[in-house]
């Protein structure tokens, strides 16, 4: 029972409706910064190779038509979701469609590995339902069952971003441990060129480090999932600074990824926190008040 | 709020079973089962005397110069690594470049118009882990451009 309650801690509502308003516009981001090139696809679907799932659900083949749909119908079912004002009914238009978005998006021969945590995300979020609408509903501390499966399960597929990325270096060496040795940054650097890139390429024994130190912070990765407080934040701030070095050697970003770290961060305490300080700083002021009419007394006095 | 017990049965239920298909993807599967697939970006392990291939197009425009494709979204409508997947099948039939004069030239109507494409192999030479000297190009496929 305690393996099954592990799945779905009592988390406050809260957390779930700052979730909603910053995925559902990051999905609006994502849609003109990163997977970008969907409304292209189905201009030129001569390139198009349908994935899996695409093939499985008999999915048509991108055209103009239904990517131009998809895009508004994403637009306006997001902008209304992050508001939290009928967050279910948008959040389930949402789901498919992004899914759908993304994989048409990487339905050319290369898929991207940033997507997991977000497209998941998407599906888990529409499953919590709360009695708070809007405004209201970002300070809801009613602790839900619900809403903490949605958060594990977001948590989960950001650690298993990094952790399958561990195993994914071990098979491709055919289950050996070369990867770390190897010379993988230097190649990437290589195909990829810039300036802190080329200047690293001086000192491949800085990129081995590299390399040593990511694979170990990957392969590590599920701790984070059992820590509390103050280490897990360590931990977070770790693949942080993790996605901070790709930035800047490799200019690769994983900001979908990084997005979803939020489900970690106890969000629902911004507005308990805002209004004491508020509370806290009117009182402050009629304290002030009181010592002043204290000192003019004396003054008189 | 507490969920009952179909609710929670379900809930976790549906966690096991994703968490057995992502780890069947990343033990078994390809690309081909996103969201599912293995997380394979920069996986593999590169030998310290590898040949690091960088494939690119160069094209000669109608002003007679000569200029490097940029492969992106905002370029010529296509990535560069849409390009290296589909590699193989350029080579044999480089007409599936005429799209990519195309894409440029729908985007940047104003800009010289692409007459000639060559799809260039550049490879650079690792010794011992080093990179070794400026790479070496060969031309994989040609295409003069239909109008």
């Amino acid at each position: 029972m305690r393996l099954v309650n592990w799945f779905t801690p009592a988390i406050a509502l809260g957390r779930i409706a700052w979730l909603r308003t910053v995925l559902y516009l990051f999905v609006i981001l994502d849609m003109h910064a990163f997977v970008r090139d969907t409304r292209d696809k189905g201009e030129h679907p001569d390139l198009y190779q349908p994935l899996l799932l695409e093939r499985l659900l008999h999915l048509p083949t991108p055209s103009v038509a239904n990517t131009t749909a998809l895009y508004i119908v994403l637009i306006v079912a997001c902008l209304i979701g992050a508001t939290n004002y009928f967050p279910r009914i948008a959040g389930w238009i949402v789901a498919p469609a992004f899914t759908w978005w993304v994989l048409i998006g990487m339905s050319d021969g290369k898929v991207d590995h940033d997507h997991l945590a977000l497209v998941i995300a998407l599906w888990v979020l529409p499953t919590v339902g709360g009695a708070r609408r809007g405004r209201a509903s970002y300070g809801d501390q009613t602790r839900s069952e619900a809403a903490g499966w949605a958060i594990r399960c977001i948590q989960i597929c950001v650690i298993a971003t990094y952790f399958l990325s561990s195993v994914a270096k071990l098979r491709s060496a055919g289950w050996a441990l070369t990867w770390p040795g190897s010379a993988v940054l230097t190649w990437a650097i290589v195909r990829r060129p810039h300036p802190v890139g080329e200047w690293l390429l001086h000192y491949p024994w800085v990129l081995h480090v590299m390399q040593w130190v990511g694979i170990i912070g990957e392969f590590c990765s599920p701790v984070i999932l059992w820590l509390k407080g103050r280490w897990q934040l360590f931990g977070a701030l770790f693949f942080l600074g993790f996605h901070a070095a790709n930035t800047a050697i490799l200019l690769i970003h994983f900001l979908p990824t990084v997005v979803c770290w939020l489900a970690f961060a106890p969000l629902e305490r911004i507005v308990p926190w805002f209004q004491a300080r508020r509370s806290d700083h009117s009182g402050e002021t009629e304290h002030e008040a009181e010592e002043g009419r204290e000192a003019q007394q004396q003054a008189g006095a | 709020m507490r969920l009952g017990p179909v609710g929670k049965g379900l809930r976790v239920l549906v966690a096991v079973v994703g968490i057995g298909l992502l780890i069947n993807g990343s033990v078994r599967a390809s690309d081909d089962a996103w969201p599912f697939g293995p997380m394979s970006q920069y996986a593999m392990s590169v030998p310290d005397d590898a040949k690091i291939d960088y494939t690119r197009i160069s094209a000669v425009t109608d002003a007679g110069t000569t200029v490097d494709v940029p492969l992106n979204i905002e370029g010529a409508g296509v990535a560069r690594a849409e390009i290296e997947a589909r590699t193989g099948e350029i080579v044999k039939d480089p007409s599936l470049l005429q799209q990519v004069a195309d894409g440029w030239a729908r985007k940047h109507p104003d800009k010289p118009k692409y007459v000639k494409l060559e799809l260039i192999r550049d490879t650079t030479q690792l010794v011992k882990g080093r990179v070794e000297g400026p790479p070496t190009s060969q031309v994989l496929a040609t295409w003069e451009v239909r109008p």
